[in-house]
């Protein structure tokens, strides 16, 4: 032991002072800066010869608790997720309208159906035709006006996920660089400036964590390797980088697919650092964060919420223009069936079989559409919403013998037969003898083309200016997207007199086809295809409009809701994590106050004891 | 998402405060608008429910309009109706009136005025209109039910009336002579025949004749066209013995003539003089018999050829012209032909129809609820009274002839039979029973519309509004809260040890 012991002892313990305020200070200082962590000095006493004690700052402590940053990372981007698909989806329900208000789909549809009572007791009147048809331009409009916000929120989504990507990517580029910087500084004992570094690259993680669900793999040397929950590498030593096409314009036929050529909007690729790529949306590899949430709105939630919209407007269509003709019943010798005429069936129209399997007692439907666009044959059996169905596409190119063979052949292994007794009869007939099968009904469905046929459908809707048949084409089904297409039938806009009139002749005081299409809106029964979201494929929703506009007002709203509060748990769980993180991790100011009083203490200490070494000193010399 | 970005202690009360002020802000909206929220998914479970009573009450109001419209149209169809009843009763009065009024006195040309006003009214009330809907066209409600009383009456151009068809049929009963296309002639001095000139609908149509004079033989009708004979030869009547002929009249009802034999030679009218000898009493009873005729002819057969003519004008609309006398000449002709658009004024403009007439205008009060309250001005009810009355206006009687009288007589008979109307018949009556039935109807749906609509908007009310009241508790509850939350996060902040460290 010896005075200069002591006395380097006392200068130590200056030194590590000075550092631990100097943290001290820089604590305080980026107290509020977001994802700085609490340093705190590490110091080790040393002895020398034995006996020396000296004090040694070993190096700088991030005062992080790495379970719950992970646990942070997770709940971020499930935060992320939740918030950006409950934000979407509130705007979809401005869509919706304010419920009570007059611009409300429902209320719009109400109107529509309101005025057609009053044209009811009132055909004659032209100030009541032309509020009908002021009515379902408003309602077309509306749908219009639905429509388009959809797929601008489409759009949106897509924007969003443009812009998540840049930052995605230059997230992975700056944690693979710090990644780089860190091992450069080499292991051991952290010094302030590696500390930053840490720091920096945590937020980088944190920020990725935003965007999509992430996974980080700690190293050596402080290294860390980032992949997604599904287990795709984002950073190693180098970053991937991300990669999608934004689509500018998207419509409602602008759907994903796996095949590019088939694809309307841009799709997520994953380029690695050696070359290779990775279509993220077809391995469903994110599954969490934003981008997650912009491809789930973009392809699923809004997809759905236009395809709601098509259903409502092609049932208005359908329901007004489509003439549903029973088929004559016939006898042949044992065979039972029935005959109908399937002339004037247009694109999209049907031709159905009703029969039932005697032996398991089973009814089955076959619907015969007619395709004038063979490129999109065979059909898939949901192109029609009816259980229990088959579906078969007619080319009627062919004249009759050829759409007598492909009858012949969609009606295949049932035991019921086909045939053209004359003209454009089509004649059905069960096996007779046999008795595997009944025919239960043959009928034609047709749209109605002309205004005053004499009959009471009447092609009130159109698509743009084309009639809606539901034709399929190679562009898609006709329903797509004709909520934002659909519109009044512009022959009836100009002469509104055939609201009433449905013959030549028909007087005018004639209410027969105003009931006929205040009923078929109010309660005729229409299914609906289960890609509404309404139904599933084996039992399709099949109920009037009004009660399908229920379902989808209740079903959005429903959603919205839950995600409502799927944001709302998770802002709770974030807020708390983030509450127990800020706790280990933050830079809490008392603390370092109490820190700054100790570390003055132990500075007036030291000095003492450098004062009291300095005194002996004097005295040793003055002896 | 939390609030990170403010780092230090705090992220979980911030996180508080500024949910709390978003709370306040949807309290307040609440209160303002009364609603309880601005999109379908802040209604919570029930939002589905909105849509379909928001669908209800929309149609039930549709339905309340529809029956407040029909109920207009209705009360001035009976408004309506009840006129024309009132009208009716006037006229069948001023018939009575002009039967009992003296011989000379102005009764038949008052109640023919009568008629020739009250046809105006009843074609004015059948011409009733409710905006621009003509209420008893049946469907086609955008032209007059009726034309002009004028052109009904008179014709219309080259459009015969009902006066004309009046008159080309009496012309066509009469014949010339004016004997009911009757010939009357003695076959020898002590016999006589009577035949009908043709096998044609006009005149007088042999029916039967039936005596109890003594030793007077008669024979017939028969044949094609018919004739009898009347044969005096060996006679002996006695005074106060009659002979009587029947006639069928071309309005379907029959006519009897009775001549009384008498021994005064001065016969009044309806009597003949017993001769000294069976050719004597044989050319007084034909005389007498030609006489009657004559009489007959003018009175009573041009009364019943009125109403002919009338039926057939009055049974007939656009599609199905009157049927008219085939001539000229009208006097010898044979036959009816139908007439056509263009040489015939058809009364009824309105639209023709095999369905029923209650069924040309509909109200559907109700989801399944349907009332019929349509009506066509040529129903049997309103047919009946106009062609009557319009009968009555159009028969020229004259007041210097000394029949007059008594073909208003008759004309009034027959008439006031038929305005009443065969037992069956639908009268106006029927009609404005239908339509109370409608009425009835509707006024019970309304009843039941406005309960339903009641308690549906107030189940709404309960999804869709808020309570002021549980509002304004919530709201001040709220601000407590807040006050307290933020003081309490004031004074943290302000609690630091910075402000207590030694200067």
């Amino acid at each position: 032991m010896s005075l200069s012991q002591a006395l380097s002892a006392a200068i130590s313990g200056l030194q590590v002072n000075q550092a631990g305020l100097a943290l001290v200070a820089a604590n305080v200082a980026n107290a509020d800066t977001p994802g700085y962590i609490r340093k705190t000095v590490t110091q080790v006493a040393t002895a020398g010869n034995g006996t020396g004690i000296s004090v040694y700052m070993s190096g700088v402590q991030r005062e992080l608790d790495t379970y719950i940053q992970s646990q942070l990372r997770t709940e971020n981007s499930g935060a992320s997720y939740a918030t950006t698909r409950s934000q979407a989806l509130d705007q979809l329900q401005d869509v919706y309208g304010t419920p009570g208000s007059a611009n409300t789909l429902e209320s719009v549809y109400n109107t529509f159906t309101n005025s057609l009572q009053a044209l009811q007791s009132s055909p004659d009147d032209s100030a009541a035709r032309s509020a009908v048809i002021s009515a379902a331009q408003l309602l077309t409009q509306q749908l219009n006006q639905s429509s388009n916000s959809i797929q601008a929120l489409r759009g949106n989504a897509e924007l969003g996920i443009s812009s998540a990507v840049t930052q995605a990517n230059d997230a992975m580029t700056q944690i693979a660089a710090l990644n780089q910087k860190i091992a450069a500084a080499g292991s051991g004992n952290t010094d302030s400036a590696t500390a930053t570094l840490l720091d920096q690259r945590d937020s980088y993680v944190d920020q990725l964590s935003q965007l999509m669900d992430v996974k980080v793999i700690k190293g050596d040397n402080n290294q860390i390797s980032v992949f997604t929950n599904s287990g795709i590498q984002l950073v190693g030593t180098k970053a991937s980088q991300l990669s999608f096409d934004a689509q500018g314009t998207i419509g409602a036929g602008s759907l994903w697919n796996s095949d590019p050529d088939k694809r309307g909007v841009g799709t997520l690729t994953l380029v690695s650092p050696t070359g290779g790529s990775v279509d993220l949306i077809q391995s469903h590899s994110i599954r969490s964060g934003a981008i997650a949430a912009y491809l789930q709105l973009r392809d699923q939630d809004l997809v759905q919420a236009q395809n709601q919209l098509d259903g409502i407007a092609s049932a208005m269509a359908s329901a007004l223009s489509d003439k549903t003709t029973a088929g004559d019943p016939v006898t042949s010798g044992l065979q039972n069936g029935f005959q109908v005429d399937i002339s004037g069936l247009s694109a999209g129209n049907k031709i159905t079989v009703n029969y039932t399997d005697s032996l398991t007692n089973t009814a089955h439907t076959i619907t015969m559409e007619r395709v004038d666009d063979p490129s999109v044959l065979p059909l898939a059996n949901d192109a029609a919403a009816s259980p229990n169905n088959k579906v078969v596409g007619i080319d009627f190119s062919g004249g009759m013998s050829s759409v007598m063979a492909q009858i012949t052949q969609a009606l295949g292994g049932t035991g019921m037969v086909a045939s053209n007794p004359s003209g454009n009869t089509l004649q059905v007939l069960d096996d007779g003898a046999g008795n595997i099968c009944d025919v239960t009904s043959l009928t034609t469905t047709k749209t109605a083309t002309t205004l005053s046929s004499g009959d009471v459908q009447v092609p009130f809707f159109t698509d743009g200016t084309s009639s809606y048949t539901g034709a399929i084409t190679a562009q898609g089904a006709q329903s797509v997207g004709l909520a934002g297409r659909i519109s009044v039938n512009s022959a009836l806009l100009a002469d509104p007199s055939k609201l009433v009139a449905f013959a030549p002749g028909t007087a005018v005081g004639d209410s027969t086809r105003p009931d006929f299409l205040f009923s078929q809106l109010t309660s005729g029964n229409m299914q609906f295809s289960a890609d509404t979201g309404i139904g599933t494929a084996g039992q399709p929703y099949s109920g009037s409009i009004s009660t399908f506009l229920r379902q989808v007002v209740s079903a959005q709203g429903e959603t919205a809701s839950a995600a409502s509060n799927l944001k709302d748990g998770q802002d709770v769980v974030l807020s708390s994590l983030q509450q127990r993180f800020n706790d280990s991790s933050s830079v809490n100011v008392d603390q370092e106050m109490a820190n700054l009083l100790t570390l003055q203490n132990a500075y007036a200490a030291n000095a003492r004891v450098l004062s009291t070494v300095k005194q002996m000193f004097d005295t040793l010399i003055q002896m | 998402m939390s609030v990170s970005a403010v780092g230090g202690q705090s992220a979980v009360a911030i996180a508080q405060l500024v949910k709390m002020r978003a709370q306040y802000d949807d309290l307040q909206r609440q209160l303002s608008t009364g609603q309880k929220s601005s999109t379908y998914a802040g209604l919570g479970l029930d939002r589905g429910v909105t849509v379909s009573l928001n669908a209800q009450l929309s149609q039930m109001s549709g339905y309340d309009s529809t029956i407040q419209t029909a109920n207009t149209r209705i009360s001035l169809m009976n408004t309506a109706l009840g006129q024309m009843t009132d009208i009716t009763s006037q006229v069948k009065a001023a018939m009575v009136q002009a039967n009992t009024t003296g011989s000379n006195g102005s009764g038949p040309s008052l109640a023919q005025q009568t008629a020739q006003s009250s046809l105006d009214q009843i074609i004015g009330l059948l011409n009733t209109q409710s905006g621009d809907r003509y209420l008893f066209s049946g469907k086609a409600t955008d032209t007059p039910a009726t034309d002009t009383t004028d052109h009904i009456l008179n014709g219309d151009g080259s459009k015969a009336g009902l006066k004309q068809l009046i008159s080309e049929r009496t012309q066509a009963d009469l014949g010339a002579d004016g004997l009911g296309r009757l010939a009357i002639n003695a076959t020898s001095t002590t016999s006589m025949n009577m035949a009908e000139d043709s096998a044609s609908p006009f005149g007088f149509k042999l029916a039967s004749v039936t005596t109890n004079l003594t030793g007077v033989n008669v024979a017939g009708p028969t044949g094609v066209p018919a004739s009898l004979d009347i044969d005096t030869t060996g006679s002996t009547p006695n005074d106060g013995e009659t002979l009587t002929l029947r006639f069928n009249m071309p309005d379907g009802t029959s006519q009897t003539m009775t001549l009384t034999a008498t021994t005064s030679t001065t016969p009044s009218a309806g009597q003949f003089t017993i001769g000294a000898t069976d050719a004597d009493t044989a050319t007084n009873l034909q005389a007498a018999i030609t006489a009657g005729v004559t009489s007959l002819g003018k009175t009573s057969l041009t009364a019943s050829s009125a109403v002919a003519a009338s039926n057939d004008f009055f049974d007939a609309d656009s599609g199905n012209p009157p049927m008219r006398v085939d001539g000229p000449p009208f006097d010898t002709a044979t036959g009816m032909v139908a007439g056509t658009t263009a040489n015939s004024v058809i009364w009824y403009t309105g639209e023709t129809g095999t369905d029923s007439a209650r069924a040309t205008a509909t109200a559907q009060i109700d989801p399944s609820l349907t009332v019929n309250y349509g009506a066509r001005a040529n129903e049997v009810g309103f047919r009946t009274l106009i062609q009557n009355i319009a009968t009555l206006a159009a028969v020229p009687i004259s007041g210097t002839d000394p029949n007059g009288r008594d073909l208003s007589t008759a004309l009034n008979q027959k008439l006031t039979v038929n305005m009443a109307g065969a037992p069956g018949d639908q009268t106006v009556t029927n009609i404005a029973t239908d339509l109370a039935g409608a009425q009835t109807s509707m006024q019970a749906a309304t009843a039941r519309h406005q309960q339903s609509t009641a308690t549906l908007g107030d189940f709404l009310q309960s999804i869709q509004g808020v309570s002021n009241e549980e509002v304004g508790t919530e709201l001040l509850a709220l601000q407590t809260r807040m006050q307290a939350s933020m003081q309490t996060t004031a004074m943290l902040f302000q609690t630091s040890l910075v402000n207590y460290l030694p200067k």
